[in-house]
């Protein structure tokens, strides 16, 4: 049992140093600069944050491929034979996350605003004592590998479901210890509220046409396109002019901003006086009152 | 390519000539079809009426103008409606390019002034030739000399380091190359602006990769709070009570294509939501602006496009420390009115858009 939950950290811990190494890349890309938003750097000197991020980033990406590669029987075994170089990976990955949980409990005393970086933009949270926890956890998992002999396929059924077992409680764990988690499932599940979502004006016009209170004024409408069009949160204006009962008159239709059946409502106003003559809603006005 | 000609009318700024009585009456509209008073602080404008001039009625602390005279005792401004005389007291406070004494103040010079109390004689703050630059650097020219690009609408600005500020706004603003954001505050000379006071702390990203904004979860909250901050008023109104907004409706407002000329550097509509969301508003919008340094509230309209505000993600720290991002963009008129001080370059401030 304890033997394979130790064989189950190195694959672990490949992926997430790559993990990390990956989320921070993509960020430094979409941001155009190594330095944004990367957590225990900002404790440094301007000067020294790049050099710093990129040593991060480097040797994040060479622990994580050290790991797979030495997992084998090229490099590993014991210390005195030909398992030095697996030794001097898993210690280093040691090293690294011993490193970084100190950079991460000095962080959150002398930074409590920022984000850890860990795992670029999604790591964006003030570091509490999860994250810190979870980089403990990391340290003695890669301390855990130090002496393992090469890894292998597991031996029978029984075996594999040990490992599976191990690597659930261990995945398990690690979610709990990760705000990461939180924003990704956000991110799975959202949907832009109507205020800030972009909507053509082409699709509200279409929407307004085959409306009820637009059936109900287009014979008072006596301009061709709209005299004003505007959006305040999730209504979109349009008014028309028009003329009612020999009168002039502007003729405001209200459109909600929402792909599907928008509830519309209308209004008609004196152009002159500003005396509201007559007022007509779609029927499903009364959900967004 | 499209010209703005190819677009129907209803595209624009409050600086067009249809556009103002236009725009006021948008809430007036609003009210009417969703059955929302916004109940204005000044009444609504009808048609025909000059709406700037109308909305500069509403201005109570805030004049502005030209010096015609000044002595220790009184200041004699020329505004647009015509020679007004203002009381100076030993506790009035001066600036042109530093704090100095009113009676120093120049003939000619164009200022802006501040009443102890709403309407009254006496004048509390003079501010004379003061100008800011807030863009994407072009170009530079030398160690001093840069170009600001400060958005489609505004234009190209030069801005000149003076030798004694060059170490202060070196120190907020390290990398004054092309493609970085600037905010200085300065004196206005003619056609250039003598910058002597870094407005924020340089943002470490070029000017057309700001950070993503967080997510919303629900809707966007109200009031949403953040900095605001101020700019010339350039073909603006210089009395105009109003502010630039950071997110107008892409589909009808300034953002639409073909308003940015090809030579325009880091356009801000071109570079997302940037670091605050905010709804989408329109030019005519009203909504509640408070100064949470000065405790004062204004309802306030939308008079144009503010998108070069969304480029910063920084925080004001005139009062404690404001959330991070601008959220109104004022004109210098509404900015002092609200009881901001020019040369700190920001207020905290909480913004209420719903009504």
């Amino acid at each position: 049992m304890l033997a394979a939950a130790r064989e189950l950290q190195i694959p672990l811990l490949a992926v997430i140093l790559l993990g990390g190494c990956a989320a921070k890349a993509w960020r430094a890309w979409r941001s155009h600069s190594v330095t944004e938003g990367m957590g225990p750097t900002g404790l440094f000197p301007v000067h020294m944050r790049r050099p710093i991020m990129l040593a991060v980033f480097v040797t994040e990406l060479g622990l994580g491929l050290g790991l797979i590669i030495t997992a084998s029987k090229i490099g590993a075994g014991p210390p005195t034979s030909h398992g030095l170089p697996a030794t001097i990976v898993r210690a280093g990955s040691t090293l690294f996350f011993l490193i970084a949980t100190g950079a991460l409990n000095e962080m959150r005393q002398r930074r409590p605003a920022a984000g850890c970086g860990c795992f670029g933009e999604l790591s964006g949270t003030p570091v509490g004592l999860r994250p810190i926890a979870r980089s403990g956890l990391l340290c003695v998992a890669a301390a855990a590998t130090i002496g393992l002999p090469p890894l292998r396929m597991p031996s029978s059924a029984t075996t594999a479901e040990m490992w599976l077992a191990v690597l659930a409680f261990e995945l398990s764990l690690i979610a709990f210890l990760s705000p990461e988690l939180g924003e990704i499932l956000v991110r799975l599940g959202y949907s832009e509220p109507c205020e800030l979502r972009r909507l053509p004006v082409e699709r509200t016009m279409a929407a307004l046409h085959a409306s009820s209170p637009w059936r109900r004024y287009a014979g008072q409408i006596s301009s061709a396109a709209p005299i004003d069009v505007w959006r305040e949160g999730c209504w979109r204006f349009v008014v028309y002019a028009g003329v009612a009962r020999g009168r002039r008159v502007d003729i405001v239709f209200a459109v909600y901003l929402q792909p599907r059946r928008p509830v519309i409502r209308a209004a008609v106003l004196d152009a002159y006086t500003d005396e509201v003559l007559g007022l007509a809603e779609t029927r499903e006005s009364a959900a967004i009152r | 390519m499209r010209h703005l000609a190819d677009f129907p009318r209803w595209y624009g700024d409050v600086t067009e000539s249809t556009g103002p009585a236009r725009f006021a009456r948008r809430s007036l509209l609003k009210a009417a079809v969703l059955g929302q008073p916004d109940e204005p602080e000044y009444p609504p404008l009808g048609t025909g009426v000059d709406a700037a001039w109308a909305a500069t009625r509403a201005l109570v602390y805030t004049v502005t103008g030209r010096i015609l005279d000044v002595s220790p005792h009184i200041l004699v401004l020329g505004t647009a409606w015509g020679e007004q005389r203002f009381l100076l007291d030993p506790a009035t406070q001066a600036w042109r390019g530093g704090p100095t004494a009113p009676a120093a103040l120049r003939r000619g010079d164009h200022a802006i002034a501040r009443r102890r109390y709403p309407g009254g004689p006496v004048v509390d703050r003079i501010w004379a030739e003061v100008g800011r630059v807030t863009g994407t650097i072009a170009e530079r020219e030398g160690p001093a000399a840069l170009l600001v690009d400060e958005g489609p609408a505004k234009g190209r600005k030069l801005v000149i380091i003076g030798a004694e500020a060059g170490g202060r706004i070196q120190v907020r603003f390290p990398r004054l190359e092309p493609g970085y954001l600037i905010d200085v505050i300065g004196v206005k000379h003619d056609g250039y602006l003598q910058a002597l006071i870094p407005a924020t702390s340089q943002p470490p990203y070029p000017a057309d990769h700001p950070p993503t904004p967080p997510l919303v979860s629900g809707h966007v909250p109200d009031p949403v709070s953040g900095t605001a901050v101020w700019h010339e008023p350039g073909e603006e109104p210089e009395d105009l009570l109003g502010l630039a907004y950071p997110a107008l409706d892409p589909e009808t407002s300034c953002e639409h294509a073909g308003f940015a000329p090809q030579e325009c550097s880091g356009d801000p509509h071109a570079t997302g939501p940037g670091c605050v969301r905010l709804p989408y508003l329109s030019v005519g919008s009203l909504l509640w602006l408070r100064n949470d340094c000065a405790e004062r509230t204004r309802q306030l309209p939308v008079t144009s496009c503010g998108a070069t505000a969304r480029l910063f993600c920084d925080r004001c720290v005139t009062c404690g420390t404001s959330r991070k991002g601008r959220i109104a963009d004022l004109t210098m008129a509404t900015f002092v009115e609200l009881g901001g001080i020019l040369e700190a370059g920001c207020f905290n401030a909480t913004m209420t858009i719903g009504g």
